[in-house]
């Protein structure tokens, strides 16, 4: 079961990164595709997280591990070996 | 088995479309490679009809477009095609790319078990993509769309090119990386949006079962 999320436990202070980061990241005329739920955007994206269901968890989890490889430096040693 | 592609192509919402229309990169090689192809499209993408064509040809590439869970690739309406525990089984010794979310978790781990020839290249995470809304009609147009399909395209051209399932799954993971540094590079408002959902689908993709299986 989704292996590489069962490390993350969402809490208060990611849902609120999430939401500051798709408020600042993310314009107006894109959409996001993920899961089954068809193309959302940014504001059906925050209302996800909001509600705490099951696709806002799941962008929440994405970009916690996206700011864990950044961290880790994971992200810039695979973007080096890709030159 | 024989030497040839299935593809499954329903179109029933706006991702199913994207991920439809974008496949046709895959369908043009194929005809440039020679490869036989048969394109199960719109509602003829479903269990029955993917059986019968599969037990028809025994095509050993198959290409999978639709939503996925952790235990089923659906078809149109999200009908599942592939179950996990019901038909999974079918796929073993072949070749699957399967363009969904999650299936790989599970389904995807199944279907290669006892397997010793095929492989199952897929995704342990929700596969994402951004699009332009602008082009929502006209989806071939869209500049955003590409970043993320036309890598998880080169899945399928690159076996139909040839190489070997592993080689398949490197230059598909490394056009992500390619197409992150591209966006990072320009700064755009948008970059960092699109870098976090390129590296969710570079860390999801997965190859399980032989590495070395060609079509």
């Amino acid at each position: 079961m989704r292996e590489k999320n069962k490390e993350i436990k969402i809490n208060d202070e990611m849902k609120e990164l999430v939401i500051a980061r798709i408020e600042a990241q993310v314009p107006s005329n894109l959409s996001l595709s993920i899961g089954s739920s068809g193309r959302m955007s940014k504001e059906e994206m925050l209302e996800h997280i909001n509600k705490g269901d099951e696709i806002g968890n799941r962008i929440i989890e994405s970009h916690i591990r996206f700011l864990r490889a950044q961290s880790t430096g994971e992200v810039t040693r695979a973007l080096v070996s890709a030159e | 088995m024989k030497k040839g592609l299935i593809i499954t192509l329903p179109r029933h919402d706006d991702v199913t479309e994207y991920l439809s229309q974008f496949s046709k990169e895959i369908i043009e090689e194929a005809n440039i490679s020679d490869v036989p192809c048969k394109k199960l499209e719109d509602y003829d993408a479903n269990r029955k009809n993917f059986e019968k064509v599969l037990e028809k040809t025994n095509y050993k590439l198959i290409v999978f477009n639709g939503h996925g869970t952790e235990n089923s690739i659906g078809g149109y309406n999200d009908e599942p095609i592939i179950e996990e525990k019901v038909n999974e089984k079918i796929l073993a010794e072949r070749i699957v790319y399967a363009r969904a979310c999650d299936a790989a978790c599970s389904l995807g781990m199944n279907s290669v078990k006892e397997s010793n020839e095929g492989c199952f290249i897929g995704y342990e995470l929700p596969f994402q993509f951004y699009c332009d809304k602008t082009w929502a009609t006209n989806p071939l147009k869209d500049q955003v769309a590409p970043l993320f399909l036309n890598p998880s395209n080169v899945v399928a051209i690159s076996i139909l090119k040839g190489k070997i399932a592993r080689e398949a799954n490197d230059s598909s993971r490394k056009a992500i990386l390619k197409n992150m540094r591209r966006v990072l590079r320009k700064s755009n408002a948008d970059s960092l949006a699109i870098a976090e959902a390129l590296w969710n689908n570079y860390e999801g993709q997965v190859l399980l079962g032989n590495e070395n299986a060609t079509l």
